[in-house]
């Protein structure tokens, strides 16, 4: 069965892709729970959060018993808000996330905080798209990013919404060539359901072989709770139904 | 010493107007002023949110009228409020109020299209009558709107009468007690500056007012009826998608704050903001509807003659859960027994009404009972052949038609003796029209298969 603790492995980038009537919260909440608490005793994970709020976060990792502040004042979390640092990088006459990288590896490269493995998750790369930052300016973040991730051994999980579905833009064929995997979420064709929440799909990137993929014609349907996710095959209740 | 102790609950002291989001202790939610619009939203906008309507009809405010409903509600429920826009004393001297209060002039009241109201309310009284199968008896009606019950009259959701007006003088009393507050968009060079002069200016009124407050902070609404109109400038889909972004993460930091965004009509369509521009504006806000009107499209409303436009859902507010709360709680959404139902509105004389889409009665056809048809010609005892006419059409109609014996009925009528009227008896009779009992079948010209 379909499991999300398989991806990313270490320095790999884990592309995630949804879509607005099946936002991929879940496979970010679940991936940063998992890194926390199944990795050694080490494991760092850094929050670059561009939609999601530090409260949303906490409340939905309170709920898989996790202690945010607590593993804020351990180190054993950065969580970093670009709302908050939004008018000081958009007063420049023209955008920059050059800021914002520097900040991030300066994280990364930290060696008071040394760590066995890092997880890395951007939470919405779209937005900066929209807002003020150039198409251009995002996609040198990005490569910026992968980049560095390699170098420190890094796992990067980043998530991308689609909003053309079937004719992917420029950032997204971007993100395709350099990322390891792909977790592609969508609705389900027929509408909102209420006892299947969506679909999912892992796609393999150039060159990778490793994991089974699962294609989009064959996706295994998930259902999500309050704060967790079922996933089983299609045509099968799976004890969910 | 008795080990005895009553057992007392502990009130929690809500703010005015609120309730506790369902599903979510630490989560309140306030009303939109529209208790179907609450029931979609999963019981009402959660603090510290915004929602995001958006009417791509350029003949009708639909907008707009969200937007009437979510500040009076505030200032019904002893809230604060906010406009935000070039114009509004004449947004609020246009927005409805509570029934009775100062109603419109008795002709425009009396005028032809509103008795919707009356008709929907004996429709269900009606509806209410009808004796079903005792085997379906027990089962829970199905529902298609929230009904009126649910409105109660604390002040979480007032009921609203759109053909009273909001009194000047509460206005004006409001303004003075700083219960309302208005500001008009500023004037910069760029829309970019109005927007960032505009936030700006918001944040500031934000920490004041936060600053104000007592130990149990009145809540704050903040509506935007016309988000990129004229008056922010030459308006470019970035600034609004950047404005969005801002100002919800500015909300955040506020808890007591929540908010309610229009756009003119023609920039929430995709052809003005570019391919997925309804999804982008979805994602940028945490609660996203349009409410497609009809009147642009002759068909959809000979189709739909109740309703007056679709409600298409694109984001709901999930503040603290991974599933919206409206995905469990909602009624209308009717998520919980299997798929999304189909979701329009219609706007009655006195309210706004967001309802289950579904056919009248007799699939469609707005009348209970097909009138007899006028074309219909019968000739008594005659087989009417259209064939004998020559007609060159490939298949035919008969219509053949069978007397009934018409009946002769007398009819007596005693008036009453005591009276000291006259006995009469009077015989009347009449004859009743000749009922015609119509046979109708295809015959085709051409012999049949097999018709040998």
């Amino acid at each position: 069965m379909f499991s999300l603790s398989q991806i990313p492995e270490r320095g790999d980038l884990l592309l995630v892709t949804d879509e607005l009537a099946s936002p991929a919260d879940f496979v970010l909440h679940a991936n940063l729970a998992t890194h926390l608490k199944d990795s050694s005793k080490d494991a760092r994970c850094i929050v670059l959060s561009v939609s999601g709020s530090l409260s949303r976060w906490k409340t939905l990792a309170t709920k898989s018993n996790l202690n945010v502040p607590n593993l804020i004042a351990k180190g054993s979390l950065v969580f970093i808000d670009i709302e908050a640092d939004l008018e000081e990088l958009h007063s420049a006459s023209r955008p920059s996330l050059r800021h914002i990288f520097d900040r991030l590896v300066s994280i990364l490269q930290d060696e008071d905080h040394t760590s066995d493995h890092t997880l890395l998750i951007v939470d919405d790369i779209s937005t900066l798209e929209w807002i003020c930052f150039s198409t251009q300016e995002v996609s040198r973040f990005v490569r910026a990013l992968s980049a560095a991730c390699d170098k420190t051994n890094t796992s990067l999980i980043i998530r991308h919404h689609v909003i053309t579905p079937g004719n992917p833009d420029e950032l997204l064929r971007l993100l395709l060539q350099i990322s390891a995997y792909r977790i592609d979420v969508f609705p389900l064709s027929t509408g909102r359901s209420g006892s299947v929440s969506g679909q999912i799909a892992l796609h393999p990137g150039p060159g990778r072989t490793g994991l089974k993929t699962i294609p989009r014609s064959k996706a295994v349907l998930y259902r999500l709770t309050d704060t967790s996710s079922t996933f089983f095959d299609r045509g099968t209740g799976a004890a969910v139904l | 010493m008795s080990s005895f102790k009553r057992r007392s609950t502990k009130q929690t002291l809500t703010p005015p107007g609120t309730r506790i989001l369902l599903g979510s202790t630490s989560n309140l939610i306030t009303s939109t002023g529209i208790p179907s619009l609450d029931d979609i939203l999963g019981g009402g906008l959660p603090l510290s949110c915004s929602q995001l309507i958006l009417a791509p009809d350029v003949h009708s405010a639909y907008g707009e009228l969200v937007q009437k409903y979510f500040v009076v509600q505030g200032l019904a429920a002893g809230q604060a409020v906010c406009v935000i826009n070039e114009g509004a004393r004449s947004f609020l001297e246009g927005c409805m109020w509570l029934p009775g209060a100062n109603s419109l002039p008795a002709s425009i009241n009396s005028a032809g299209p509103g008795r919707e109201d009356e008709e929907d309310e004996s429709s269900q009284k009606h509806d209410a009558k009808i004796k079903i199968a005792w085997r379906y008896e027990q089962m829970k009606q199905f529902q298609t709107s929230v009904s009126s019950s649910t409105q109660s009259a604390d002040d979480f959701c007032r009921v609203f009468d759109l053909t009273s007006r909001l009194p000047v003088s509460t206005i004006d009393a409001a303004l003075s007690a700083k219960q309302l507050v208005i500001f008009d968009v500023p004037i910069s060079d760029s829309a970019m500056a109005t927007t960032r002069s505009m936030l700006k200016h918001i944040s500031d009124f934000l920490v004041t007012y936060e600053e104000e407050q007592k130990e149990v902070a009145t809540p704050l609404r903040i509506c935007i009826p016309g988000l990129g109109s004229p008056a922010w400038g030459d308006i470019e889909p970035q600034v609004i998608c950047y404005f969005l972004y801002a100002f919800r993460s500015l909300l955040r930091t506020h808890p007591h704050v929540c908010a309610s965004i229009s756009l003119p009509p023609h920039l929430c369509i995709e052809k003005w903001g570019g391919p997925g521009w309804v999804q982008k504006l979805g994602w940028l806000s945490d609660a996203s509807l349009s409410l497609t009107a009809f009147s642009a499209n002759p068909s959809l409303t000979a189709l739909f003659p109740t309703y007056h436009g679709f409600v298409h859902i694109h984001s709901l507010p999930a503040p603290s859960t991974l599933v919206s709360p409206s995905d469990k709680y909602s009624m209308l959404r009717g998520l919980t027994s299997s798929g999304e139902n189909n979701l329009a509105f219609k706007c009655m004389r006195k309210r706004l009404i967001f309802e289950t889409l579904h056919l009248d009665v007799e699939g469609g056809i707005g009348e209970r009972r097909m009138p007899p048809a006028a074309a219909t010609v019968t000739v008594g005892g005659l087989a009417h052949d259209h064939s004998s006419h020559g007609h060159g059409g490939a298949a035919s109609i008969q219509v053949q038609v069978e007397e009934v014996q018409n009946k002769v009925e007398l009819v007596s009528v005693a008036e009453d003796a005591a009276q000291g009227k006259t006995e009469a008896v009077t015989t009347s009779s009449f004859v009743k029209k000749p009922k015609h009992r119509k046979k109708v079948a295809f015959t085709s010209d051409r012999p049949d298969l097999y018709d040998f």
